[in-house]
């Protein structure tokens, strides 16, 4: 792709005996928002890392990295003085303030202080965060920390922001906020790429997903249309696994499939009425009725079961 | 956003930008961090003055003020060296995750630690110069050649600082620096020419003391500031910046493989 911003290429990356990424390729389009889906351990952490070199593939299998054109393990620089990053866990200065902790990465940045000063109260009242320029990181709600995090992976204004797990702890309220800055960066002009585990992020951020399984790919494409190709629109839920066998029996053979889980069984369909029908005839509370979401899709190509590395 | 010219720091800006933050840190708390510098000689000074002094009047054929002064400023370099670059470089790379925050700037792991070394070297600069400054001001340091202490402060502080991070990079558990400090660098300052010379050690033991880093110190700037010039000298300033190299190295490369995975 020509104004593919990162490229993986047959990329492995292993931990002593773990595989944690296993052949992975994909491209991130230049402007768009690419998702990394997958359960604890699936590899979405280490694939971010190593796009900044954080962590380095294997040599063997060989496979490439390419980011801007550039592979990470060997100009690095060239790579993060494009790039924003924000990593899982908030690792801001609880020395610092909030300002100096920006002033301290600007520096890093190799931006001039007069224009850091601009940038910084620039990012301040992007992240609405004006009022605590001078607040002490350890002051500042989870929700305000990451926003801090944010402002502090846009210094340089960057071509491409990796966000790992960008909204997981935070209230409604942060997440949404969060949410209308990705869609107004984006809207600019940058690449972003995100994890997260949150399949209603994804599907609100991302115009493309990929989901990981233990370190492979299983499922690439647009949200909306994985969820128009890879689910039945509907689905009926039973949190009573006693409502279940009377429900399938009065299914229409071949109209349905259904999923088990301990506690609960859903019921998907392409047709709504068929669903309506039976849902109608069971007593009222334990079932739900719903159009399906990429949750759905998710939970269908990875499975409901834990597995060891979750 | 205005787009802007994103290309990366050249290396001398990294390795500042580095040192920068670490003094930003170090300055925030400008009481707590500023005052211990002049406040240990001072002790140091009443303790000998009110004490030891009156038993011991010369050392070496100089007044034992003078030869305890002209080995302070390099024990407290290292004292502060050695600090900064384990329990702190412990706490920043375990608890705070402060690495894993630069290092998505455009810094490589070999410009955090050459810059925390140059830190490390910067503190004991900064600490030999109160010493001096204080020790200067009851005379008990030959000026201006006691100066020689703040740029040997700085070999000092650096050397120790490259000896502590390789300490640091085989450490799992922060009390283990107690093995280091107990071990080490306490035992160190007895034995290094500090307090008394190293000819009243028994013969078989002198070659043991050559070893200890800060032997090469205190004699490098014992003997400049009573101004006793002499070609060991230069193997002793050599030993600071080959140890400063080598354990430096040594360090960068096992750090390498605790931040980049």
């Amino acid at each position: 792709m020509a104004d593919a911003v990162i490229v993986f290429d047959n990329v492995y990356k292993s931990y002593r005996d773990v595989k944690a990424v296993a052949g992975v390729s994909f491209d991130v389009a230049s402007s768009t928002c690419f998702g990394l889906l997958g359960r604890n351990g699936a590899g979405k952490s280490t694939i971010m890392r190593l796009i900044y070199r954080k962590a380095e593939r294997d040599p063997e299998p060989r496979g490439t990295v390419s980011v801007f054109g550039f592979d990470p393990q060997v100009d690095e620089l060239e790579v993060k003085c494009r790039s924003g990053v924000v990593p899982q866990d908030d690792n801001l200065d609880e020395e610092l303030n909030v300002s100096q902790n920006l002033r301290v990465f600007a520096r890093l940045y190799g931006i001039p202080a007069r224009r850091a000063e601009l940038r910084i109260a620039e990012l301040l009242d992007f992240m609405e965060l004006r009022e605590k320029a001078n607040a002490s990181v350890r002051e500042l709600s989870g929700g305000m920390k990451r926003r801090l995090v944010i402002a502090r992976a846009l210094l340089n204004e960057p071509r491409l922001l990796i966000l790992d797990e960008p909204t997981t702890g935070l209230d409604p309220q942060v997440r949404h906020t969060i949410w209308d800055k990705l869609r107004q960066l984006k809207r600019n002009g940058l690449t972003i790429m995100l994890t997260t585990h949150y399949m209603e992020e994804a599907f609100q951020l991302c115009d493309d997903v990929l989901i990981l399984e233990n370190g492979k790919a299983v499922l690439r494409g647009n949200p909306k249309q994985l969820l128009s190709s890879h689910i039945e629109p509907y689905v009926l839920e039973l949190t009573d696994v006693n409502l279940a066998p009377r429900t399938i029996e009065r299914l229409p053979a071949g109209a349905a499939r259904v999923e088990h889980s301990d506690e609960s069984v859903r019921v998907y369909a392409t047709d709504y009425e068929v669903l309506k029908t039976v849902a109608d005839l069971l007593p009222p509370g334990d079932h739900h009725l719903r159009p399906s979401t990429l949750e759905d899709v998710f939970l269908k190509a990875t499975g409901r079961r834990l597995d060891a590395r979750q | 956003m205005p787009a802007s010219d994103l290309r990366p720091p050249v290396l001398a800006w990294r390795l500042y930008s580095v040192w920068h933050r670490h003094m930003r840190v170090y300055t925030r708390n400008l009481i707590s961090n500023g005052l211990p510098p002049f406040l240990e000689p001072l002790i140091f000074l009443l303790g000998v003055g009110i004490g030891l002094g009156r038993y011991i009047q010369t050392m070496d054929n100089v007044p034992y003020i003078v030869f305890l002064a002209t080995a302070l400023p390099m024990t407290s370099a290292m004292f502060t060296a050695s600090y900064e670059c384990s329990f702190g470089t412990f706490v920043r790379l375990q608890f705070q995750k402060a690495y894993d925050g630069m290092i998505a700037a455009p810094v490589t792991v070999h410009d955090l630690f050459v810059g925390e070394i140059l830190w490390a070297g910067s503190k004991g600069l900064f600490f030999s110069a109160c010493v001096v400054l204080v020790m200067s001001f009851f005379g008990a340091i030959p000026m201006p050649l006691g100066l020689v202490a703040v740029p040997i402060g700085f070999l000092t502080g650096a050397m120790f600082g490259a000896l502590a991070l390789l300490v640091t990079s085989f450490v799992k558990n922060i009390n283990h620096f107690n093995f280091y400090f107990t071990g080490f660098l306490s035992p160190m300052f007895f034995f290094s020419g500090t307090v008394f010379p190293l000819d009243s050690l028994p013969r078989a033991l002198r070659p043991l003391a050559e070893i200890l880093p800060l032997t090469h110190a205190v004699r490098l700037n014992r003997s400049i500031a009573m101004n006793r010039l002499s070609a060991v000298l230069l193997a002793d300033g050599a030993f600071l910046i080959v140890v400063t190299l080598v354990a430096g190295y040594l360090a960068i490369r096992r750090l390498r493989r605790r931040i980049v995975v």
